[in-house]
């Protein structure tokens, strides 16, 4: 075993460990009534971290003494060589040390996610719990069609808010995508550019659609304006990333075939790059619109117009039978979009 | 006799610590028809890229037209390629783009970039690149897009695209070793017409010693970035063919 997968080796284990004995630590106070409320735990936060710390240190210690005492180990299983991992394959998955903790430990992770979660058998089967569901699942399958004009305008507020934002967000992103392509960006400026590109790029798209949803009816107000620039920036930081990747992917040698007959970078760009491109980012354009679609009826429930705000209106004075209607209209919507975006998406192949 | 082209001390570390090439000495004439070989990895590639200056050589001197571009730069070197056509094992043709445009392509360095960027091509260049299309045999499938065409007739394209640059000098990085046989011949034929009706001066990376006694006028060998033999293809006997290719090594005839 190399010195750097020894020490990956014990790394891993230590954490492995460490996680392992935090569990049966947090198990045991869930269980025998220990105190986990948010605010005692702030409250003992320097406590938290330290015997963190210390778990983790006792961890290694521990993952050292397992490799010395010749205790098979997950880390080792993982990072040994291939000459022991076969060595390692001969004892059975539940007679080897290693497997028993992994399915020790999946098991106390899987009871203690059920206590966290608040499982309940007795919830879920509640008579008069069920006699409410199925009381909504009769209005919901006794749809008011009556709601079916204001609902189709509704979805179609919706569809122009997914293409709006689509459109709108395909010029920047076209732009950007060169700015954060490795290949593009080439020497020790392109490299800095491209690392910020990337940077706010990742930022914006981490950020859900939802939020930008939230900040921007502050911004503008409630309505399918403000739907619209929430899905607009999402699009452009998930469009500029995915364009990015198509543009590094691009084939090197009609790269160099260009440069070769001394053209600027710019004519390189465009005459080698663009043109490999260009079906794809067609493609994940569609797709994009699609997703829209489903995401700007997410974002109408938070105030983002169209048929979301719509639905959250009619749910939240339990008008089933509209909130039926509404649902009908979504699906079809959706299933439309997606058949036509996945059909038109084969066909640009 | 006044050369064309002439390499001294030419050196190539890459950054990973690779060196490709140690000190190369090399001249090219004017109107020869000049073959490298050696075995893949021996430095053919990196010393074709560093001639029209793809890659930047990390020490020696090139002097092209009685004119030193070791050190060209942007624009400058952008001229240097534009009197340079080359040639690819992958052809490396534009996909999705017919043949003519993929021609007209050599005429970028020379049409204004605005202009370009709308594919903007002067009419005698069009003129021009139907010609090119014409030499090479293949007139009829300008329309037709590039990579609908067979290996063999994409190569010609590639041809037609380095002549439209009108340069003094072809690269050819090993033009057929993608090739069946008998294309293989015939993209060399198109070569040698290119060398003997137009003038033009081609310096080529080959595999085939039968291919490089048939078309060279003068080879040169490189080993592990070291050149190694210089003179007539004939001269290359059962001994400098081992000191090249190694031992082991066995010519192989593809005719």
């Amino acid at each position: 075993m190399s010195a750097s997968s020894a020490l990956r080796r014990y790394i891993f284990d230590a954490l492995f460990f460490a996680y392992s004995a935090a569990l049966v630590i947090y198990g045991a106070m869930l269980i025998f009534g220990g105190d986990t409320s948010q605010e005692t735990a702030i409250a003992q936060m320097n406590t938290i971290l330290l015997s963190l710390l210390g778990l983790s240190a006792v961890s290694a210690a521990v993952a050292v003494g397992c490799a010395k005492a010749h205790i098979s180990t997950l880390g080792e299983v993982l990072f040994a060589s291939h000459a022991r991992r076969l060595e390692l394959g001969k004892i059975g998955f539940f007679k080897s040390q290693w497997g028993l903790h992994l399915t020790a430990t999946m098991l106390l992770t899987f009871l203690v996610s059920v206590k966290v979660t608040e499982f309940s058998f007795y919830e879920l089967t509640d008579a008069g719990g069920i006699a409410g569901a199925l009381r909504l699942y009769h209005g919901l399958t006794h749809a008011n069609l009556g709601l079916l004009p204001t609902a189709i305008a509704q979805v179609v507020q919706t569809i122009f808010i997914a293409f709006l934002a689509t459109v709108i967000a395909i010029p920047p992103a076209f732009v950007l995508s060169f700015l954060g392509a490795r290949n593009v960006m080439t020497g020790n400026t392109g490299f800095t550019i491209y690392a910020v590109t990337r940077t706010v790029l990742n930022i914006a798209r981490s950020v859900e659609p939802l939020i930008w949803a939230l900040i921007f009816t502050v911004w503008v107000g409630v309505g399918p304006f403000a739907g619209m620039l929430a899905l607009m920036i999402h699009s452009l930081a998930s469009l500029a990333k995915q364009f990015s990747e198509i543009i590094e992917d691009a084939g090197p040698g009609p790269i160099e075939a260009i440069r070769s007959t001394g053209a600027s970078p710019l004519q390189v760009v465009w005459f080698a790059i663009v043109p490999q491109t260009l079906m794809p980012f067609i493609s994940f354009v569609i797709y994009r619109w699609d997703t829209n679609l489903r995401m700007a009826t997410v974002i109408g429930l938070v105030g983002g117009g169209g048929i979301g705000t719509l639905l959250i209106q009619y749910q939240g004075q339990a008008m089933w039978p509209e909130v039926g209607c509404i649902i009908i209209v979504i699906a079809a919507a959706v299933w439309v979009m997606d058949v036509a975006s996945s059909y038109i998406r084969e066909a640009l192949r | 006799m006044k050369t064309l082209l002439s390499v001294r001390g030419l050196q190539k570390v890459y950054p990973n610590g690779v060196t490709a090439l140690k000190g190369i000495d090399l001249d090219v004439y004017p109107g020869e028809f000049l073959v490298v070989i050696g075995l893949s990895g021996s430095g053919k590639s990196t010393l074709l890229r560093c001639l029209n200056r793809l890659i930047d050589p990390t020490a020696g001197k090139i002097i092209f037209k009685d004119r030193q571009i070791e050190k060209a730069e942007g624009r400058e070197a952008r001229k240097v390629r534009r009197k340079m056509g080359m040639i690819f094992q992958h052809f490396n043709l534009i996909p999705r783009q017919s043949v003519l445009q993929n021609v007209l392509m050599g005429r970028l360095g020379a049409t204004n970039p605005w202009k370009s960027l709308f594919h903007l091509f002067a009419p005698q260049d069009v003129v021009k690149a139907k010609s090119y299309l014409e030499l090479v045999g293949i007139a009829d499938k300008a329309d037709l897009r590039a990579d609908q065409l067979s290996g063999g007739q994409q190569q010609r394209v590639a041809i037609a695209r380095a002549l439209a640059q009108n340069p003094e000098l072809l690269l050819a990085d090993e033009p057929v070793a993608s090739l069946d046989p008998a294309t293989a011949t015939a993209v060399m034929e198109y070569l040698r017409k290119v060398n003997k009706e137009l003038g033009i001066t081609v310096v080529c990376n080959l595999h085939f010693l039968s291919l490089v006694r048939e078309y060279a006028t003068r080879v040169i060998a490189l080993r592990a970035g070291e050149l190694v033999f210089e003179g007539n293809p004939q001269d290359i006997d059962e001994t400098w063919f081992k000191k090249i290719y190694g031992e082991t090594a066995r010519d192989i005839n593809v005719r």
